[in-house]
C-alpha cells in the first residue's frame, strides 16, 4: 500500500499538472499586465498636459469641495506624480540629488542625517542601482577661522564599493580639525609639511589652513569616480560583445567560445571588479593585460607571448590615442600586418 | 615511496610542490575523506587535465616496470595510459556509488605512488569552496602606513581608487617567502576561488629548514599548520583563518617557541603586509572587529560591494530598497520594497548583487500578512526601519557570535534582560556573548515577537556596524577599543 501512495505522490495526474503550470503561465501574465498598468497609468498622470489640465480645472472649484467630483479625489496622485517627475528630473540631469533621512536608533543625534543620492547612468540607457552618503553633521566647539560654532559634516554611511576610498576622499574634501588633531602624532605633522610644498592648483588646496569643507567637490569627485568604474565596466562590456563574447541574454558562453577572426583573441575579460586592469588571451597563447584610465584610453599593456614581450602588440594597444573603444581596430591582424610591411 | 638519499642541506626555498606524501598515510585518508565523492571525482579528473598531467601524474604501467617492489595484491591494476585512468573516472562519475571507492582508487591505485603537497592543498581549498563555513575568519583592513596623507595629496585628482594594493598573486608570494622563509619553512597555494569573488593562498608551514622534512608524515595533514588567507577582488580586505592574536599574548608555551604553530601563524600573518607593501607604500594589517564562520558574511559586511558601510537600518540603502531607478514614473511609496530591490538595474551593480548571494534572496518570507492588530503592525514597521531588509531569516550576513561589552554601569540600558546571559562581576563593566547560527536575525525574531524593543534597542543589535566584538558606551560603539 504504502509503495502505491508514494508512487501516486510521484507521479501526480498528468493533466493536473498541465493545468497547474497554466495556471501558474496565467498568474504570472496577470501580474506582469498589473505591472505594466500601473506603469501607464502612473506615466500618463506624469505627463505634462495631463498635469497642466489636471492642475488649472480644480482650483476654482476646490473651495466647494465637492467629494464625488472624481477630479478632487485624483488631486493627491497628481500632485505625488508631480512631485516624483521633478525629483526624477533632477536626478537625471543633476545626478546627484540630497534628501534628509532620520536614523531610527534610540542613541542616535537627533539632527537628520544629510544623504547624497548620485545616479549614473549606464551605456544601454539605464541606470545602476543609485549610490547613497549619508552625512552625519556634528558642531565643532573648535573656534577656528573666527566664525564660532560651524557646521561639519562626516560620512556615517555610504553604498559606495569599497575599491573607492571614501576616507581618502573625505580627508581631502571634508576635513576636520578635530580629527586631525586626534591622529596628529601618526600624520599631523607630515600632513603640514605636505601643505606647505603643495602647488596652489590643486582646488582643495585653497584656503587650506582655514581647513573649509567643500561638499560639492567631494560629491563632484565621487560622482567622477564612480561613473568613471561604470565607463570603464561598460568599454570592456563593449569590447566583449564586439567579439562575440557574451550571449544574447547577456552573460557570458558556458562553453569555450571561437577565437575572433580578425583578431584572434579567445578571451577578454576586466581582471577584477574594479575593471581598472583586463586581461587578454590570444588564440596562440600570447597573454596580455592592459590598463584602463578613468577617461577610457589604455594607458599601459603589456603583452607575452612565447618568445617574450610582444612590443608591436603593446604599442598597438596604447598608441592611436589609445582609446579603448577601438582597441580592436587596432588591433586587427591584417592592420597590424600591414603596418608591418613598409 | 623511498625518498632519494641526497645530501640534506638547509635551503630557504620553500617546500616543493611535487613533495609526496606517502598514501598509507591514515591521516590523509582522513583529509581527503572531508570531500563528497563529486569533489574528488572533479579533483582526480581536474589533476588528470592535460594542463596538470604533468604535475600530477598517475601511476601507469610503465612506473610499475620501474619499482622493483610491486606486489600484484593491490586491488586496482596500474592503468595503461593516462586516457585508460582519465576513463575509469569518468566511468565513475556517471554511475553511483559510494565515496570510498574513489577515495580508494585515488589512494591505493592511481596515486599509489603519494599524494603530493599541491594536491593536498586542491583537495583543501575545493572543501573550503564547498563548506564556506567550515572555518572561522577574522577580516583585517590593510591601510596604508605613514604616507597617507603626504600621498593623497600628491597624487592627481582623478586617482581615489588607489586605496587597494594591486597585487600580483606570484609576486607576493615571492614576497612573503623572502620574507618568512629564514624562520619557516612553507607550502604555498594558490587559487580563486571557484564560487566567492576571493582568491586564496593556503600556507602550509613546518619548522625544519630542509627541502623534505624528516618529520613523521603526519605532519603534512595536520591542519593546525595551514594558514588561509583570502583576498577579496577589489577592496583593502584580507581574511585569515588565524585567530585574532589579542587574547593569547599571555604565558607562551614552555615548549620550544619555534615549533609551536601558534608562532609560525604569528609569523606568517606578520609578514603578510610587509610582502604587500612596497618602497614608498607601506601597508599594515589592522583588526576591523570582525569575525566570523562565514566567508559570504565576511565578504557582505567587508567586502567589495555595496553593503560594506551600511547596514542594519541603512541597508535599504545598500539594497536600494526605497527609492526606483530615475526612469520609472511611478512614486516610490507605491512601489513595494521588493519590487524596488528586483527592479532591474543593470551594470556592474548587478553583478555584484549575484555573487552575494541573490538579491532576492535577501529579502525573505518576512512579510507574511495577516490580519494584524495595530499594535503589531506599528511593531512591524518599527522592526522593518531598523533592521531594514536584512538579517532576515535567510539573511546571507549571519553572525555566528556577537561579543559586547557594555560601559554602562548595569541599569542604564531597559533591554538587559532577554535570553542572553551577562555576567556582571564586581566591575560595572558588563559582557554579553551572543552565540548561534545567525545572531542578528535571532535578534529581529525575538523583536518580532515582541521580547525585545524594536525601537528603544540600540543599534549595534540590528548588525549595523557590521562587526562581532565592539566595546559600547551609551549604546554607542567606541571606535577606538576596537
Amino acid at each position: 500500500m504504502a509503495t502505491i501512495a508514494s508512487r501516486a505522490l510521484e507521479s501526480p495526474d498528468p493533466e493536473e499538472e498541465e493545468l497547474d503550470t497554466e495556471i501558474t503561465s496565467i498568474r504570472a501574465e496577470i501580474q506582469n499586465l498589473q505591472k505594466r498598468k500601473r506603469i501607464l497609468t502612473s506615466s500618463l498622470l506624469t505627463t505634462d498636459p495631463i498635469q497642466k489640465l489636471l492642475r488649472k480645472q480644480p482650483k476654482p472649484q476646490s473651495t466647494t469641495t465637492n467629494p464625488t467630483d472624481p477630479l478632487t479625489t485624483i488631486s493627491p496622485l497628481v500632485h505625488a506624480a508631480g512631485a516624483h517627475t521633478s525629483s526624477n528630473h533632477h536626478r537625471i540631469a543633476f545626478g546627484a540629488t540630497a534628501f534628509p533621512f532620520k536614523d531610527p536608533s534610540p542613541t542616535a543625534p537627533t539632527t537628520p542625517l544629510l544623504g547624497v543620492r548620485i545616479d549614473v547612468c549606464a551605456r544601454n540607457g539605464r541606470f545602476a542601482k543609485p549610490y547613497y552618503i549619508l552625512l552625519q553633521s556634528e558642531r565643532s566647539r573648535a573656534p577656528n577661522a573666527g566664525s564660532g560654532s560651524t557646521k561639519l559634516l562626516k560620512v556615517y554611511r555610504h553604498t559606495v564599493p569599497a575599491f573607492i576610498s571614501i576616507a581618502k576622499l573625505e580627508n581631502a574634501y571634508l576635513p576636520r580639525p578635530s580629527a586631525k588633531r586626534d591622529n596628529a602624532n601618526e600624520d599631523g605633522d607630515e600632513d603640514f609639511s605636505a601643505e606647505d610644498e603643495a602647488e596652489p592648483a590643486k582646488p582643495w588646496k585653497s584656503g587650506n589652513r582655514t581647513q573649509k569643507q567643500d561638499l560639492r567637490g567631494f560629491v563632484r569627485e565621487l560622482r567622477r569616480e564612480l561613473v568613471a568604474w561604470h565607463m570603464r565596466v561598460n568599454a570592456v562590456e563593449f569590447l566583449r560583445e564586439k567579439l562575440g563574447f557574451v550571449s544574447e541574454g547577456g552573460g557570458s558562453f558556458p562553453f569555450d567560445v571561437s577565437p575572433d577572426r580578425d583578431t584572434g583573441i579567445v578571451s577578454l575579460a576586466a581582471v577584477s571588479l574594479e575593471t581598472r586592469y583586463v586581461r587578454v588571451e590570444w588564440v596562440d597563447g600570447r597573454v596580455g593585460r592592459f590598463k584602463l584610465s578613468n577617461v577610457g584610453v589604455v594607458e599601459r599593456a603589456v603583452v607575452i607571448g612565447d618568445e617574450g614581450r610582444d612590443k608591436k602588440l603593446e604599442d598597438a594597444m596604447t598608441g592611436d590615442g589609445g582609446r579603448v573603444e577601438t582597441v580592436l581596430d587596432r588591433l586587427r591582424v591584417d592592420v597590424l600586418f600591414r603596418s608591418q610591411q613598409p | 615511496m623511498a625518498r632519494p638519499k641526497t645530501v640534506r642541506a638547509p635551503t630557504t626555498a620553500s617546500l616543493p610542490n611535487n613533495l609526496r606524501i606517502p598514501s598509507s598515510t591514515p591521516s590523509l585518508t582522513k583529509s581527503l575523506g572531508k570531500l563528497s565523492r563529486q569533489a574528488l571525482l572533479d579533483l582526480a579528473l581536474t589533476w588528470l587535465d592535460d594542463h596538470n598531467i604533468t604535475s600530477f601524474p598517475p601511476y601507469l604501467q610503465a612506473d610499475e616496470a620501474d619499482s622493483p617492489d610491486n606486489d600484484e595484491a593491490l586491488p586496482y591494476p596500474a592503468g595503461e595510459t593516462i586516457e585508460e585512468v582519465r576513463r575509469v573516472y569518468e566511468d565513475m562519475q556517471d554511475r553511483k556509488g559510494a565515496k570510498r571507492e574513489v577515495l580508494e582508487r585515488i589512494l591505493e591505485g592511481d596515486w599509489r605512488h603519494g599524494i603530493t603537497l599541491r594536491q593536498l592543498a586542491m583537495a583543501d581549498l575545493r572543501y573550503m569552496d564547498d563548506h564556506p563555513a567550515s572555518l572561522r575568519w577574522t577580516a583585517l583592513e590593510l591601510s596604508p602606513v605613514g604616507e597617507n596623507c603626504k600621498n593623497s595629496k600628491r597624487l592627481p585628482s582623478d586617482d581615489w581608487s588607489s586605496s587597494v594594493p594591486r597585487m600580483q598573486a606570484a609576486t607576493f608570494v615571492q614576497g612573503l617567502q623572502r620574507e618568512i622563509s629564514p624562520l619557516v619553512k612553507a607550502h604555498y597555494h594558490l587559487a580563486h576561488s571557484a564560487t566567492l569573488p576571493l582568491t586564496f593562498l593556503r600556507i602550509f608551514v613546518v619548522d625544519s629548514p630542509y627541502q623534505s622534512p624528516k618529520q613523521t608524515v603526519e605532519i603534512f595533514t595536520d591542519s593546525s599548520r595551514v594558514i588561509y588567507i583570502a583576498f577579496p577582488d577589489s577592496c583593502p580586505y584580507v581574511y585569515t583563518s588565524i585567530a585574532a592574536s589579542t587574547g593569547p599574548k599571555s604565558a607562551p608555551l614552555t615548549s620550544s617557541v619555534a615549533t609551536d604553530t601558534r608562532t609560525l601563524q604569528r609569523l606568517v600573518r606578520d609578514s603578510i603586509p610587509k610582502a604587500l607593501s612596497r618602497p614608498q607604500q607601506r601597508f599594515s594589517l589592522q583588526a576591523t572587529s570582525l569575525a566570523a564562520k562565514n566567508l559570504p558574511t565576511l565578504l557582505a559586511l567587508r567586502g567589495p560591494g555595496r553593503s560594506t558601510a551600511s547596514n542594519g537600518a541603512f541597508s535599504i540603502f545598500a539594497d536600494a530598497a526605497i527609492e526606483g531607478s530615475p526612469l520609472d514614473p511611478r512614486p516610490s511609496n507605491t512601489v513595494s520594497s521588493e519590487e524596488h530591490i528586483q527592479a532591474s538595474y543593470c551594470g556592474p551593480a548587478e553583478g555584484k548583487e549575484s555573487t552575494n548571494g541573490s538579491a532576492i534572496k535577501r529579502r525573505s518570507g518576512v512579510s507574511d500578512t495577516g490580519p494584524l492588530s495595530s499594535g503589531s503592525k506599528k511593531r512591524r514597521l518599527a522592526i522593518q526601519s531598523r533592521f531594514g531588509t536584512l538579517e532576515s531569516s535567510l539573511a546571507p550576513a549571519p553572525l555566528d557570535r556577537l561579543d559586547i561589552r557594555l560601559l554602562d554601569k548595569p541599569g542604564f540600558s531597559g533591554e538587559d534582560d532577554g535570553d542572553f546571559h551577562d555576567s556582571t562581576s564586581t566591575l560595572p563593566a558588563v559582557s554579553l556573548t551572543f552565540s548561534g547560527s545567525d545572531v542578528i536575525g535571532g535578534i529581529r525574531k525575538l523583536a518580532e515577537l515582541g521580547i525585545v524593543n524594536p525601537e528603544r534597542m540600540p543599534s549595534w543589535m540590528t548588525g549595523e556596524e557590521g562587526i562581532s566584538v565592539a566595546t559600547v558606551r551609551r549604546g554607542q560603539r567606541l571606535q577606538r577599543d576596537m
